[in-house]
């Protein structure tokens, strides 16, 4: 998967109504992001990358940037 | 005083947390008992640290009913019949319900319902249950009752464990087989802590604080499973003990 790809699948998976999601926006801007949307990220992550993330790890995240730091950037292809 | 002398207890997840916490009380109330589990070691470590004598353990997935029917046989023939049942196995799965898949809704059933009732099933057989009398108790779960965020298929496998126990209750009833069903709030176990290190600290003690009197002990769930597995409790079956320090109560 492509960085940009994971930006807009993890968007629609977690129903982002936010337009126009980058790698850098910031996580609290978006409309929609709160303790369920924490508990999707967790889902899509173990569903499409077989890895299991805690709510603490995503405590640390900022941005879609740093979820990909989080799974790894090995796990993604060159945009 | 809660005596269960002469009494041979089937208990499932025995092995840690609530189950292993009924185990030591039965087995100090004079139970002898038949505990099951999936973890070899952490089996032993209940059973070795049961008083009392005539205890039995098998490491075993609840899950694998051929198996499970074997050694359940295989004692009863080896060291009589059956008088209590308590299905403390269970497992939580805490995810959105976007995700909540037919596969892991299964996955959560077999070890939460279907082993449980299996396990009724089989003993609840001429030859396997004490004529004179039994009792089943089913570990629920307050989430039986109410909904909560992201646990929609363990609330629902909680609540199935509820109104099947009901109904059986009313099945067994001529048997005198009676049959109920205690529901914890959040107890201190091994699967909550590690739930516990898993979310940030506030998330942790708004749980906390939902609980008026507090966060459950395993023993303060074994002493109503105990209570309700001795002869004392003949005349309650059907029924559904919510234990939860208050957290309902709101």
């Amino acid at each position: 998967m492509k960085k940009n790809e994971f930006v807009n699948q993890l968007a629609e998976y977690c129903e982002f109504e936010t337009p126009e999601l980058t790698l850098d926006t910031p996580l609290k801007s978006i409309a929609g992001f709160d303790s369920l949307a924490i508990m999707s990220i967790i889902a899509f992550i173990d569903e499409n990358f077989n890895m299991k993330l805690t709510a603490l790890q995503l405590q640390k995240i900022t941005d879609f940037n740093s979820i990909i730091l989080l799974i790894g950037e090995d796990k993604f292809e060159n945009d | 005083m809660i005596n269960l002398t002469g009494k041979r207890i089937l208990i499932t997840g025995a092995s840690s947390g609530i189950g292993k916490a009924i185990s030591q009380l039965s087995a100090s109330l004079g139970a002898s008992l038949i505990l099951l589990g999936r973890n070899i070691e952490r089996l032993e470590e209940t059973f070795y640290s049961l008083q009392g004598d005539g205890h039995e353990y098998y490491s075993v997935d609840v899950t694998d009913y051929l198996k499970t029917d074997e050694i359940i046989r295989s004692t009863v023939r080896s060291n009589g019949v059956l008088s209590g049942f308590v299905h403390s196995a269970g497992i939580e799965k805490t995810l959105p319900f976007k995700a909540s898949t037919p596969k892991l809704f299964k996955e959560v059933f077999e070890t939460n319902v279907f082993a449980g009732f299996e396990i009724a099933r089989i003993i609840s057989q001429k030859g396997i249950i004490n004529t004179n009398g039994a009792s089943y108790i089913f570990i629920s779960s307050v989430k039986g009752k109410l909904g909560d965020i992201g646990n929609v298929i363990y609330c629902s496998s909680k609540s199935a464990l509820l109104s099947g126990t009901k109904a059986m209750a009313l099945e067994l009833a001529p048997k005198k087989i009676r049959c109920n069903c205690v529901l914890p709030g959040i107890v201190r176990t091994e699967m909550v802590e590690r739930l516990f290190n898993s979310i940030p600290t506030e998330s942790m003690n708004n749980v906390i604080s939902k609980h008026p009197l507090g966060l459950g002990k395993p023993e303060d769930v074994a002493a109503l499973v105990c209570f309700l597995l001795s002869d004392q409790a003949k005349w309650i079956t059907g029924s559904e003990y919510i234990i939860d320090g208050g957290y309902s109560a709101r």
